[in-house]
């Protein structure tokens, strides 16, 4: 297991340093000046070559790429060119609420998808079935700054039962969670979609196989066969999937974080694009991808568990 | 009975009220991701401009909703005087004003080196607007004294709670460095508490504050960059002021908001279509002038809407000190504008090429120029990019069109400097936002920016507006107002009319019930 980890690190090495390139040689084809948000529209030409020569903006790209891979190599993701607050402290600020609203919308996701997948299988063609597939047509279709409007509309305007700024901090635990509802559905909600899909198509391949017909045929109480015969081959896709949207998830908290107004990893990406802050973007490429590198592997971890029959050594 | 029972919840609510009342926070709604700074030397945005001018003031300061120069009032300076032929100017300071938090207090000595930090070019974005002084003198610790190379078209602007008027404490400029953008320290009703990127900026009351300590407690500012998340928040109540949109559908929905008090003021931001005379076929005078007479600017506020716009009477903002608000500009005549084009050669009409910003308020005013225009023959073949890629490639010269909107200190000479002094020209080491090459009203620019005699200096400066719009250097479309709104149970304690900050002044006497 161990020795897994390992190569996976490993591994994830080659990877890391292909987007860090991609991202530093795109922010800097994509036209845009830091200058001009920096200083302002009414700065002159000049003030602004000059605050260039001191952000080291002048220098070749080559000069400027191996700079950024040196300070990589020391761990150090260096100072953002708008704000000059060290990067590492800047993710280190909102991590937590990524990886908060991440897990949350996880656990809506598989809670009411995978139940959901199996009702269908289990009824298919019934009502439940399609109830579930239509679900999840919507869901997957369904922009989520649009669902999060809504969901502001019906329960933080109407029903007042949350707030509208879903911003985490100086409130207790209770009001902390409260705030992460309707992100979290929002989020998950998406998931829900492809959670189902995937669980009723597994389960129903599982149903229709000899093992089941052998399992009803002994006696075997109807939510025995389901849950534990058949739904346990259903577990390695659905952590495929569940894994796979942790990527997802990670990029599509933006439009949630941003219609939620809670601070995070999206959030953070889409200003520093914004205003050209070459270094914080660069740095918040590198929390990214190392983060889906390793969900990716928690996932391989994960099928190791739930079915013997895959070795991770 | 009953009434008893009246009574005494009547009590137990008041007491209840009193309770809940022990801290007034004030939450304000702004349309950004985050702050840019709060170094008011280098803060320009609308998202800081608001925050500053609570924690700031300036020698003089304008009076509170109004951003008219005629409303200057004393601030940090008590009384002040000027020398017979204006080049001198000294100002005696409030005794015992102190900065926030530990850093003591303000003397002349911060004033002299605040002035001068505006004045460096390499600490300040405005240090252009200081170029006529000589000197800042402190000539005791209460007595500050300005020494002009020539006299300055409204200098108390230059002194006021705007842009580099703001007064710094010099000891946590110098002890905090870099840091000072996202730590700034003044005299002003409310203290710098915390800055979290991306989320909010919070200032606590300032009890010390000269003017009496400030009946709100805390105010927390927080960007909120989608429009309907805000729109959303202040209809629930989680916002006391928010920043409104430049939309006539917005402005007629908040007001028919119980609690809501849309408030549309000054300044106005002028939009200008900026005409680039380098390049073909925009050289020839013909041509541009086709363009101004193919502009319909009627048809443009009417789709603007006529709250929160109104038609642009020169070059220059209207209100401003040199403005000529009676410019003869070109009427609409689309007729003239095909003769004009086929009289320079192009009976068959011209295409130019626009950058332009997907900012969807500027992207529909252009939107609305491209038809306009292609009544007459000119087909504008628009490149929409993000608004930063718009701003970096308008400053490389390459849009042949530049629809540009902005507002100014309230003196005609910054507006001209920068957008129609040949020297501000883009692609040069000088350049600011001279999009059109234009160079026809240099002579008079420049005089009247040293012109002693008034009179003299307006004249000055009307010839140069004049100029400009008769050889169409750019096309004065519309004005465009600022738009807020605040939840009822809040008083500024002032009439909100305008604000130079481009958003409401929080004071002593603003109150949230």
């Amino acid at each position: 297991m161990i020795r897994f980890i390992i190569k996976r690190m490993l591994m994830a090495i080659p990877i890391l340093w292909a987007v860090l390139t991609t991202v530093f040689m795109l922010v800097r084809v994509v036209p845009g000046d830091p200058t001009i948000i920096i200083l302002g529209d009414q700065a002159s030409q000049a003030a602004r070559d000059q605050l260039r020569q001191q952000l080291g903006l002048n220098e070749s790209i080559l000069a400027q790429y191996g700079d950024f891979l040196m300070q990589i190599l020391h761990g150090d993701l260096g100072r953002s060119l708008t704000t000059n607050r060290p990067i590492l402290h800047e993710v280190a600020a909102v991590l937590p609420f990524t990886i908060e609203l991440t897990i949350a919308s996880l656990i809506v996701g598989t809670l009411i998808g995978v139940p959901l997948g199996v009702l269908a299988a289990e009824r298919r063609d019934g009502f439940a079935d399609w109830f579930a597939r239509i679900f999840s047509l919507v869901g997957v279709s369904f922009p989520a700054f649009v669902s999060a409007i809504l969901l502001l509309i019906g329960f933080a305007i109407q029903l007042r039962w949350f707030p509208v700024i879903s911003s985490p901090r100086d409130n207790s635990i209770l009001e902390h969670l409260r705030a992460l509802v309707l992100p979290s559905i929002n989020l998950g909600l998406l998931m829900v979609a492809y959670v189902t899909r995937v669980t009723r198509s597994g389960m129903l391949k599982a149903l229709g196989e000899d093992y089941i017909r052998t399992a009803r045929s002994k006696g075997l109480p109807h939510r025995l066969v389901v849950w534990r015969h058949a739904f346990r081959n259903v577990l390695v896709p659905v952590v495929t999937v569940v894994g796979l949207y942790l990527g997802v998830l990670i990029g599509n908290a933006v439009l949630t974080e941003i219609v939620f107004n809670r601070p995070g990893l999206g959030k953070l990406i889409v200003t520093a694009l914004n205003q050209r802050d070459y270094t914080l973007l660069q740095g918040l490429m590198v929390v990214t991808a190392f983060a889906i590198v390793l969900a990716n592997m928690l996932t391989d971890i994960t099928y190791g568990l739930v079915d013997p029959r895959v070795k991770t050594s | 009975m009953r009434r008893y029972l009246l009574a005494a919840t009547a009590v137990l609510l008041a007491s209840s009220v009193a309770m809940a009342r022990a801290e007034t926070t004030l939450t304000v709604g702004m349309a950004a991701a985050d702050v840019g700074q709060l170094d008011p030397d280098r803060a320009t945005t609308t998202q800081d401009l608001p925050v500053v001018s609570w924690i700031f003031n300036g020698l003089v300061r304008f009076r509170p909703g109004s951003a008219s120069l005629e409303a200057l009032e004393p601030d940090l300076a008590q009384s002040w005087e000027k020398s017979a032929d204006g080049l001198t100017w000294t100002f005696h300071l409030r005794h015992g004003v102190k900065f926030h938090g530990t850093w003591g207090e303000m003397t002349s000595e911060d004033v002299v080196y605040s002035l001068q930090r505006a004045a460096d070019p390499a600490r300040s974005a405005f240090a252009g607007d200081y170029a006529a002084v000589a000197a800042f003198e402190a000539v005791d610790p209460y007595t500050v004294r300005i020494v002009l190379k020539q006299p300055v078209a409204a200098l108390l602007g230059l002194v006021a709670n705007y842009h580099g008027g703001n007064i710094v404490s010099k000891k946590a400029v110098e002890a905090e460095g870099a840091d000072f953008r996202v730590k700034p320290v003044g005299t002003g009703p409310f203290a710098f508490s915390e800055y979290r990127s991306n989320e909010s900026v919070t200032l606590v009351a300032n009890t010390a504050y000269f003017r009496g300590a400030p009946k709100i407690d805390k105010v927390i500012y927080r960007f909120i960059p989608a429009d309907a998340a805000r729109d959303l928040a202040f209809a629930s109540g989680e916002l006391d002021i928010v920043y409104g949109r430049q939309d006539e559908r917005w402005v007629e929905r908040f007001s028919k908001q119980a609690d809501a008090v849309v408030d549309i003021v000054r300044p106005a931001e002028l939009s200008l279509l900026h005409i680039n005379e380098a390049q073909k076929p925009l050289d020839d005078i013909r041509v541009r002038q086709a363009i101004a007479y193919a502009v319909n600017r009627p048809q443009m506020i009417a789709f603007k809407g006529a709250r929160t716009s109104v038609p642009a009477v020169s070059v220059v903002p209207a209100g401003y000190v040199g403005t000529d608000e009676q410019a003869t500009l070109y009427p609409h005549d689309v007729a003239k504008a095909k003769a004009l084009l086929a009289e320079a050669g192009y009976p068959n009409g011209v295409t130019i090429k626009v950058i332009q910003t997907s900012l969807p308020a500027m992207l529909s005013t252009v939107q609305i120029l491209q038809s306009q225009l292609k009544e007459a023959g000119i087909t504008l073949d628009l490149n929409v990019v993000d608004h930063q890629s718009f701003h970096a490639e308008i400053r490389k010269d390459l849009s042949g069109l530049v629809y540009y909107s902005a507002a100014r200190f309230p003196v005609a000479d910054i507006y001209l400097q920068q957008f129609f002094n040949s020297r501000a020209t883009v692609g040069t080491p000088t350049a600011i936002t001279n999009f059109s090459h234009c160079a026809v009203a240099d002579k008079e620019i420049n005089a009247a920016a040293i012109e002693p005699d008034e009179a003299k200096q307006k004249a000055l400066w009307k010839t140069a507006q004049q100029k400009i719009i008769t050889d169409v250097c750019a096309v004065p479309l519309y004005e465009q107002l600022q738009v807020w709104a605040h939840n009822k149970r809040v008083d500024y304690g002032y009439k909100f009319e305008g604000a130079l900050q481009l958003g409401p002044l929080l004071t002593e006497a603003t109150t949230r019930k």
